[in-house]
């Protein structure tokens, strides 16, 4: 079985990695949210988690955040069951800034931020300074320093997803998931976020719908479709045009960034004017003529 | 608004709430139908300073100031906090701004067991005892009632809590949802039961039913204020402990997962405490609505995002101890009950408040 190859290399390496996970699946009334997952996660690492919407990257996450208990499969985090950690001590490990949080809450920036200490925070402890050094060095962090006393409701969207990550920083994890945290967001914000989170210096999981955003800031990546892990690894080993044409049913062409050299994902447009394809696409290499963008081979 | 100005403002605040706090009692133990004045509480309190040899006590005046007044206010400061306390917690902790302590149908529930106390009094089922308990010279009918209702009260508020925990389960998901909804499907439940029980019983025990429900703290005495003293101040200190977790659960169930809150369990056991500190309290003075919904409401609108348990619970008490005085002060001759003032004075204050932060 993988299951048990997977085992082998995760002992191998145990001492470098942060996360693995071995053959989860989460069922919902017999429907198969995930099925059988596996991958591993380097320390220090960024990993990023692609597919189309409903591919179940919100749940994978939720199942690596002990939100939701995977039917089958065992995840490890530095080596130890994750379900062996208490709910305190999980959360001095793992951080999340989840996709939307509330819209109505009455707190200033300031002390949403320093909601990240509750899990340090013994029954008797109270706030000290160092907290507050703590807190503010976070909120300096992210950019927010001048509206850390203002409500978080007053605050922008790229704003409120930088709170959030402050007080991810205040909770200092090891791992910091992020669920979509470039949603809603313009695109300088969705650089500027991704990079915040990479300076950390802390083993990152994200789930990004762009892909070349993804491409760009990840080390590695995984690529889910209807549950099921499709590709892992590098970006230029998951980002290819055919594993992109037939998961994400849109055709495409895959070039070397000119800055960075991962693959830098070109789409071409038109679908409407055919009728709507299926699976599998076959990108044309002339496909700069105007009519046709795409070749499609229709399956008899 | 600047952190500063508002640090200042709170400090300001906590001052002139710790003042007012301190001469409330002497100033509300002057309130009443036997005339007696402030300076008058004042010397009386100093005679019964415990370095004071108490040789000329037993006055009339210090005996209407020690064995009426100071426990009734004591009472009525205890209740208000508490009230306020338990709907603060459970207004964050189920992140509804109108849940309050009889979320759980605990006053419908305590309401019931009342009337089903004044039911078996007045069949006459119990008649045997009471002679018996009559002819002894120790009680008679009133004090009888007067024992029993807080007993039936408490069961009736615990059986509502428990009913309403049985049909709302104990997992998490969608918890607040089937709480609150069981809470209502629970009142309305006993609320017809305490009707059917009033539609066949006699206009005294119906007058007595009424007259609890609104809320009175008349009864009052030493060792009576106990019991919800010692519920309350527990209670206070255990909420003060968990603040941080409460506040947490109000970021939402994932967020509060992630941040090391075990969500269900904390809940669970918030809205039992809850429960408890509001079944001691309609056990000891009836069913009085209002303060535990408005004054959480009051002081966060104040105070946004500070969520202070402890200023909530003395805001509540004093307020409380004031709207006793006006219960008692109101008509000339006769109490009105508290809840009724609860409700007239706080809801225009509650306006007021809210107008003026718009």
């Amino acid at each position: 079985m993988s299951s048990s190859i997977d085992a082998v290399i995760v002992t191998s390496h145990s001492d470098n990695l942060a996360l693995s996970v071995n053959g989860i699946s989460w069922h919902v009334d017999d429907a198969a949210i995930l099925a059988d997952i596996s991958f591993a996660l380097h320390k220090k690492q960024m990993l990023g988690v692609i597919g189309p919407n409903g591919a179940g990257k919100s749940s994978l996450l939720r199942c690596l955040y002990r939100y939701i208990t995977p039917t089958h499969g065992q995840i490890r985090l530095f080596d130890q069951d994750i379900n062996q950690f208490s709910a305190k001590a999980f959360a001095t490990q793992v951080a999340v800034v989840q996709q939307d949080t509330l819209q109505f809450f009455d707190m200033n920036t300031s002390q949403l931020v320093a909601m990240g200490l509750t899990p340090h925070k013994g029954m008797f402890d109270g706030h000290t300074t160092a907290d507050n050094q703590l807190i503010n060095d976070a909120i300096q962090k992210v950019g927010l320093t001048d509206k850390a006393f203002l409500q978080y409701s007053q605050l922008s969207g790229g704003e409120k997803q930088r709170a959030l990550i402050a007080r991810a920083i205040v909770q200092r994890p090891k791992l910091l998931i992020l669920d979509e945290p470039t949603n809603h967001l313009d695109i300088r914000y969705q650089i500027q976020i991704l990079e915040l989170v990479k300076s950390l210096g802390i083993t990152v999981i994200a789930s990004i719908h762009d892909l070349n955003l993804a491409s760009a800031m990840c080390d590695t990546l995984v690529l889910l479709n209807k549950g099921q892990l499709v590709a892992q690894g590098t970006p230029s080993a998951v980002l290819t045009e055919a594993q992109i044409g037939e998961v994400f049913e849109v055709c495409c062409e895959v070039k070397p960034h000119p800055q960075h050299a991962k693959p830098l994902v070109n789409y071409f447009y038109g679908y409407m004017s055919q009728p709507l394809p299926h699976s599998p696409y076959k990108p044309s290499p002339k496909a700069e003529q105007h009519s046709s963008l795409c070749d499609i081979e229709v399956q008899s | 608004m600047s952190p500063v100005k508002d640090q200042y403002r709170y400090r300001l605040f906590l001052c002139f709430l710790a003042l007012f706090a301190t001469l409330s009692p002497i100033a509300a133990a002057s309130f009443g139908a036997a005339n007696i004045s402030f300076n008058d509480v004042l010397q009386a309190l100093m005679q019964h300073l415990p370095w004071q040899e108490s040789a000329q006590s037993s006055g009339i005046t210090e005996r209407i100031v020690f064995e009426l007044r100071f426990p009734r206010i004591v009472l009525a400061f205890i209740a208000g906090a508490g009230l306020a306390l338990a709907g603060s917690v459970l207004q964050t902790v189920t992140r509804n701004p109108l849940a309050d302590p009889y979320l759980f149908g605990i006053s419908s529930g305590a309401s019931f067991g009342a009337v089903l106390v004044f039911s078996f009094l007045s069949s006459g089922l119990f008649d045997q005892i009471q002679v018996t308990a009559m002819s002894s010279g120790r009680l008679d009918w009133w004090s009888w009632q007067n024992l029993l209702l807080p007993v039936g009260a408490f069961a009736g508020a615990c059986l509502s809590v428990l009913l309403v925990l049985s049909l709302s389960g104990l997992g998490r998901s969608s918890q607040v949802e089937r709480m609150l909804l069981s809470g209502v499907a629970t009142s309305f439940l006993f609320g017809a039961l305490t009707s059917l029980l009033l539609y066949f019983s006699n206009p005294q025990a119906t007058a007595s039913v009424l007259f609890w429900s609104l809320g009175s703290f008349a009864k009052a005495n030493w060792v009576g204020v106990i019991l919800p003293s010692v519920i309350v101040l527990g209670s206070l200190a255990v909420i003060v402990v968990f603040k941080r977790q409460i506040v947490a659960l109000q970021a939402g169930d994932e967020t509060a997962h992630t941040l090391g809150v075990n969500v269900a369990k904390l809940r669970l056991n918030m809205l039992l405490l809850c429960s408890l500190i509001t079944a001691v309290l309609v056990a000891s003075c009836g069913g009085i609505g209002f303060v535990g919904l408005m004054i959480p409401h009051c002081v966060r609108l104040l105070f946004p995002g500070r969520q202070p348990m402890i200023v909530t619970a003395i805001v509540g008490g004093l307020f409380m101890v004031w709207i006793d005085v006006v219960a008692r002060c109101v008509l000339g001759n006769q109490e009105l009950p508290v809840g009724i003032i609860t409700a007239a004075i706080g809801s225009v204050f509650f306006l007021f408040i809210l107008r003026h932060r718009r």
